[in-house]
């Protein structure tokens, strides 16, 4: 009896000892940041480098800031994207989605697969020929290759509303219907607000991705005044390697909006990602 | 009836019209043209003089030893770096899956990595794995092992790069951790009784119950692992002296460096085909170890 016991409170601190090193292996690299920001550049010269800065200074960002002067503009950049992004997102791949969950035609199911197959295509092989499409329409240097393809529906986020409209009882359009409404009532009046869920974490996820992509911006956009922080990042990794704390600084800046959103929305993201596993 | 069908179908476009602009404008089209150029010899993307130069491009490609070299490196992060990956990924769901107290916490942080952005994550790395200043060495130094020069040299940033794809890796253990919820409890317990170990419950029945998600996280980090190419840009430049140049970075490098056009094209193409096979092949293996309830 009371040799269960023992072994069972060592395997609990194993447990917890593994678990520890885990967190170590993920939140170690974060605090490691966030205690290189505070240090003054002296002090991230010293070899063997002190665990803790010697106190909480938040010189690096004033540096950051005026070593790179278009830090706000880039800030505001990408967070202006990104929200178009988002509602692209959500207005475009809705409708979409509505005409192929509502609709009772053969080519519904012969298209839909089609949706399907262009989320198994890979990127990086349409990198190249993107840029020459974007090239000729003139629009390098401009938002509209990050924005514009969010607002003709991703194959993803039709997926999404798609499965999520399907669950939504028909009885409802018929309701609609006999009550003088059309199509487009059904989706604007009946389907949509019966999908908060669905879109809230569509605009999670698109926000996320765009703020998070790195190769978009970085291909089709030259002019810094248009960069997004990422890209502006990369910049600033060119224009002062050797200043960490203010590096740290601003990977640190370009942590926070999603940071925060995880916090506070951690349910939506989990829901998102976990969807995408099970339809595998 | 029939004309209320007709307007139902036309109906139907109209909602869809979205995506199928979408799908001929940024797919069709560019696909398309890239199947074209990449047998012409094309140097800009605008270019109006070009020739058809048949396969010319594809033999050239084969016998640059860059390209050997790129395709060497993109194999390593493909044969070795999925499985590790994808092993670190089921190791940390089943350790997050621990019934202990507390849980919740180390639930909430192993995912924040994954939403940092790349280019702050590869300000991280640097911090971190610098040379003299980084905190890795300094903790391996406390233990009495000498400097390593991390991400300067050719044996260790490929390994270091795999570490990378393991500190952001939330989405794969989020889909085992889902995976892992849906085993049924009562299998465990009979096996229990049944005097299975650990070791056996786990090849026996978590294996087995987890296959299809294993198998979607394989395909995903295998066709992701095949088009690796920011991380090495960002953390290495594709150095030290190629080791971590990959096959991406050939295409980048000769369509914006090279300003050959045709030739990233072709090298597209290559990359489409090989990946498009090893899928297929990938899927059809699976048949024979995924396990999908309901099925007989």
């Amino acid at each position: 009896m009371n040799d269960t016991r023992k072994s069972g409170a060592v395997s609990a601190a194993f447990k917890y000892v593994l678990l520890c090193a885990v967190f170590l292996l993920f939140a170690g690299p974060l605090a490691w940041m966030l205690s290189t920001m505070m240090k003054t550049k002296a002090e991230t010269y010293k070899a063997p480098p002190a665990l803790l800065p010697e106190s909480f200074n938040f010189e690096a960002f004033e540096r950051l800031f005026s070593i790179q002067p278009l830090m706000w503009t880039w800030i505001r950049n990408s967070f202006a994207i990104s929200i178009l992004v988002a509602l692209g997102a959500v207005v475009s791949s809705s409708i979409v989605a509505y005409g192929f969950s509502r609709f009772l035609t053969k080519y519904r199911d012969r298209l839909f697969p089609i949706v399907l197959i262009t989320l198994m295509i890979p990127p990086s092989i349409m990198m190249i020929p993107s840029y020459v499409l974007f090239a000729k329409l003139g629009w390098i240097d401009t938002w509209l290759p990050l924005i514009v393809p969010a607002w003709l529906g991703g194959a993803y986020y039709i997926f999404l509303f798609r499965q999520f409209f399907l669950t939504i009882p028909q009885e409802l359009d018929e309701a609609t219907y006999l009550d003088g409404g059309n199509r487009w009532t059904v989706y604007a009046r009946v389907i949509m607000p019966l999908s908060k869920p669905i879109i809230i974490t569509t605009v999670i996820f698109a926000f996320v991705n765009s703020w998070l992509d790195f190769l978009g911006p970085f291909l089709y956009i030259k002019n810094s005044a248009l960069f997004t922080l990422s890209v502006g990042l990369q910049l600033l990794i060119g224009q002062t390697s050797q200043d960490f704390p203010a590096l740290a600084a601003g990977a640190f800046i370009s942590i926070i909006p999603i940071g925060l959103l995880y916090f506070f929305a951690q349910r939506y993201i989990v829901e998102g990602v976990v969807l995408t596993g099970s339809k595998g | 009836m029939n004309s209320l069908r007709k307007y139902d179908t036309a109906l139907f476009f109209l909602f869809i019209m979205p995506w199928i602009i979408g799908f001929i404008a940024f797919f069709l089209i560019p696909f398309g043209t890239s199947i074209f150029y990449a047998f012409t010899d094309a140097k800009l993307p605008g270019a109006v003089h070009y020739d058809f130069v048949g396969f010319d491009n594809f033999v050239h490609m084969a016998k640059d030893p860059i390209f050997t070299k790129s395709l060497f490196n993109t194999l390593y992060f493909v044969v070795l770096g999925v499985p590790v990956v994808t092993a670190g990924m089921l190791l940390l769901a089943m350790l997050l899956n621990l019934d202990v107290k507390g849980i919740a916490v180390f639930r909430t942080f192993y995912y924040l990595p994954t939403l940092v952005p790349i280019v702050a994550t590869v300000i991280i790395w640097r911090l971190v794995f610098n040379s003299e200043f980084g905190i890795l060495n300094a903790v391996l130094g406390f233990f009495g092992a000498g400097k390593t020069d991390w991400l300067g040299g050719e044996h260790t940033i490929k390994p270091v790069i795999i570490l990378l794809q393991v500190w952001i890796s939330g989405s794969g253990v989020l889909i085992f951790l889902a995976a892992l919820k849906n085993v049924p409890r009562h299998l465990y317990e009979a096996a229990e009784i049944d005097g299975a170990d650990r070791i056996r419950r786990f090849f026996a029945i978590t294996l087995p119950m987890i296959s299809p998600s294993i198998l979607f996280v394989v395909i995903i980090q295998t066709m992701y692992n095949f088009q690796m190419f920011t991380e090495a840009l960002l953390l290495s430049k594709g150095g030290p002296n190629y080791a971590s140049y990959t096959f991406v970075y050939n295409i980048y490098k000769s369509s914006f460096t090279d300003l050959k056009f045709s030739m990233a094209m072709s090298q597209s193409i290559f990359l489409f085909a090989v990946i498009a096979l090893v899928t297929f092949v990938l899927m059809k293996l699976s048949n024979r170890f995924v396990y999908y309830e309901g099925e007989k």
